[in-house]
């Protein structure tokens, strides 16, 4: 039998949570993320009035969705764009598959979005015999490892320049002379600067969709984002419904909230928006502009009064940085599009709760998260909804439902809860005696197997109280 | 957006069979009602209010890693772009093809090949692009380009690019600069537009800062304190 996404979880989590090097190397990469990002927040006067702006921001975006994205789609249409409403992946795939083929395009450049990640085109458009170049180095990096993105900003962060130098020797076919990263992005910069040039499609993901001025606004350090819009004939941007703002005014507040959220940077390097194909006055620029609205399952989350707001989301990474779970586990322990916090509260509303309601478990729930999220997403609240959401719909297996019936029952008996707190110290006793703790005889298994046993009282608590109540 | 154009909005649409699905989901989906918490009074101030532009530009450059040079006339705007120039290989320049960087070209008497911007657009051959900007940020040291100002790769495809500015066009934050492109309906004008804040740049090995990605190593404002070019 196949493993279920649980038992891939836990079987990951518990191999990655126990690689010293991979928690080096993340502890490394979050302790310089927690600098840079406590520099940016204290550049901004009022970070609690930033991001309750933010929220407000997206919550009246998100509370009139459809009037945004059709005064967004007629701006787009007037100016010679097109928009396409995808209701799921293969919808927006087709799409954009047939209009490569329409317009005889061999290659692709493809900037960082994680929509596209989320509906697989990479790999659809290679099936159809389109070559696929992601051009963000994270990306472009574990593109050649054959990997999915290891966090949301940055895709590569669990991997050691050497490493990168040797998968470069190997995929590249030319001489790494070294492991500096400028000299790795270098060698990058020349590859893909051909790709950049040779190919009829750029691909991009969008931060945000601007209602009003009808443009989208990309969010890029690099400037491949910049080439992957400019450089190739035709540009498609593939991005959720949900990245809509009202007014272009809004991001005065909202690209500062981003960057310090993200990289701790004041303001991403390049904030661009683009609204239509090139006007015949422009030097440059692609003939053809497409923008798929991709679905995909967040429509039925506006009907969810507690978890609407899961819509604000900015996708920052601020969540997994800070998330402890995260830091133990790493991206791709959680096997899914999007990780982290943000991840375990979406992923079951996208993907199904059957399958995914263990990642509500990922958590310790101690709402780092929700205090770091930009547009104050309830993130750890959502995560106990989805617990409950989870058991209420009988998704649970009849061995935990007796088991909570029969705890329901002790906390109801007292006598029967003193029986049985005696039995269990008295068997985790003979246990620890015969040097079984951690092993599968072991009730405290799942604690024990990887830390010294958990000490056995010599009383019980209600014997405790007793005794200080009379000495009292 | 009143009720009244909503109807033409309904018109405008590509060939799509899933859209009125998706809008009628939405439509569905926002019935539900969802608690509110109040909304933020007016009075918090999220940005400390600029005092001095000028000043917070060129900090805000140095953090952005990017070169700001103060010119007093055109004259001397001129030395500082020859100066720029001399520094970068041999090779052609692309040049925004704009009157005022015309004689600023013909003042730096370089005699450096010129592809301008009316030829079309820059190929990987240049060393740098010399555009104008639309208007620069004090509040993030950065610049706005749009496809006015030479296009869209001017101010991204070549190792170095150079923008000349006066004084007159810098304003004192984003929420300033971007509610004036509203007002100027500057987006209806221009395809595309960038708030450009220093070098391209990538910190995805280890998060060591690598200056120089796939767009320039270099940028440079060359700013005019003379009113006018």
């Amino acid at each position: 039998m196949s493993q279920t996404a649980a038992q891939r979880f836990l079987q990951d989590a518990a191999v990655k949570s126990a690689d010293l090097m991979h928690r080096e190397v993340i502890r490394r990469g979050m302790d310089s993320y927690d600098a840079a990002h406590l520099k940016g927040r204290a550049r901004i006067k009022d970070w609690e009035a930033a991001r309750q702006k933010c929220q407000e921001i997206k919550r009246e975006a998100i509370n009139h969705l459809d009037r945004y994205l059709l005064q967004f789609e007629e701006k787009v249409i007037a100016r010679g764009g097109h928009v396409f409403w995808a209701a799921n992946s293969e919808e927006a795939c087709t799409y954009v598959k047939n209009l490569a083929t329409r317009l005889g395009v061999r290659t692709v450049v493809k900037s960082k979005s994680m929509v596209t990640e989320e509906i697989h085109l990479g790999p659809a458009l290679e099936k159809a015999g389109i070559k696929v170049w992601e051009t963000d180095f994270g990306e472009f990096i574990v593109q050649l490892r054959e990997e999915g993105p290891y966090h949301i900003v940055t895709p590569a962060m669990h991997l050691l320049r050497g490493q990168i130098a040797t998968l470069f020797q190997e995929k590249l076919g030319q001489k790494i002379e070294s492991d500096d990263p400028a000299y790795l992005m270098a060698v990058a910069r020349r590859v893909l600067r051909e790709a950049f040039f040779s190919a009829e499609m750029g691909i991009s993901g969008a931060n945000f969709l601007v209602a009003d001025a009808g443009v989208i606004a990309i969010s890029t350090n690099e400037g491949n984002g910049r080439l992957c819009t400019s450089v190739p004939r035709i540009h498609v941007v593939v991005t959720g419904i949900e990245k809509v703002i009202p007014r272009l005014e809004d991001l005065a507040v909202l690209w500062p909230v981003l960057a310090t959220s993200g990289t701790g940077q004041g303001i991403t390097t390049y904030g661009t928006l683009i609204g239509g194909p090139r006007r015949p006055v422009e030097a440059d620029g692609p003939e053809e502009f497409h923008v798929v609205l991709v679905d995909n399952g967040r429509s039925q989350l506006l009907a969810d009064a507690e978890q609407r707001e899961v819509l604000h989301c900015i996708r920052c990474g601020a969540c997994l940085n800070i998330c402890p779970v995260f830091r133990h586990v790493g991206g791709h322990t959680y096997g899914t599009t999007y990780p982290g916090p943000i991840g375990s509260v979406l992923t079951p509303h996208l993907n199904g709760i059957k399958e995914f309601k263990h990642l509500s478990y990922a958590s310790s729930l101690c709402g780092a998260c929700t205090s770091v999220c930009p547009v104050k997403i309830d993130l750890h609240h959502h995560l106990l909804q989805n617990r409950r959401n989870a058991t209420e719909a009988g998704t649970t297996k009849s061995s935990e439902r007796l088991m909570f019936r029969a705890w329901r029952h002790a906390m109801l008996h007292p006598r029967i809860y003193a029986v049985g707190g005696w039995l269990m110290r008295k068997a985790l006793r003979i246990v620890y005696g015969l040097g079984l703790a951690g092993s599968t005889l072991d009730p405290m298994r799942v604690w024990n197997r990887y830390r010294s046993p958990v000490p056995l009282p010599s009383e019980s608590f209600r014997a405790r109280w007793r005794k200080d109540r009379a000495a009292n | 957006m009143p009720q009244t154009e909503e109807g033409q909005t309904e018109k405008a649409q590509t060939e799509n069979s899933s859209r009125d699905q998706i809008l009628q989901r939405i439509r569905t989906g926002l019935r539900t009602v969802v608690a509110e918490p109040v909304a933020m009074g007016s009075d918090r101030v999220i940005f400390e209010p600029i005092n001095n532009p000028l000043e917070r530009f060129q900090q805000e450059c140095v953090a952005n890693l990017m070169e700001c040079a103060l010119a007093a006339d055109s004259a001397a705007s001129a030395r500082q772009l020859a100066e720029v120039l001399q520094s970068l290989p041999e090779g052609e320049i692309f040049v925004q093809d704009d009157p005022s960087l015309r004689r600023l070209i013909e003042l730096t008497e370089l005699g450096r090949a010129v592809r301008w911007s009316s030829q079309g657009a820059p190929g990987e051959a240049s060393q740098a692009t010399v555009t104008l900007a639309e208007a620069l940020i004090a509040q993030t040291g950065s610049i706005l380009v749009t496809a006015s100002c030479g296009g869209r790769g001017a101010s991204v495809i070549a190792p170095c690019h150079i923008v000349y500015a006066t004084i007159a066009q810098l304003v004192p934050d984003l929420a300033t600069a971007l509610s004036r492109v509203s007002q100027e309906r500057t987006l209806d004008r221009n395809s595309f537009a960038c708030v450009i804040s220093g070098s391209s740049r990538t910190a995805d090995i280890e998060k060591i800062l690598v200056q120089g990605a796939h767009g320039p190593r270099r940028l440079v404002v060359i700013l005019q304190t003379a009113q006018s070019r």
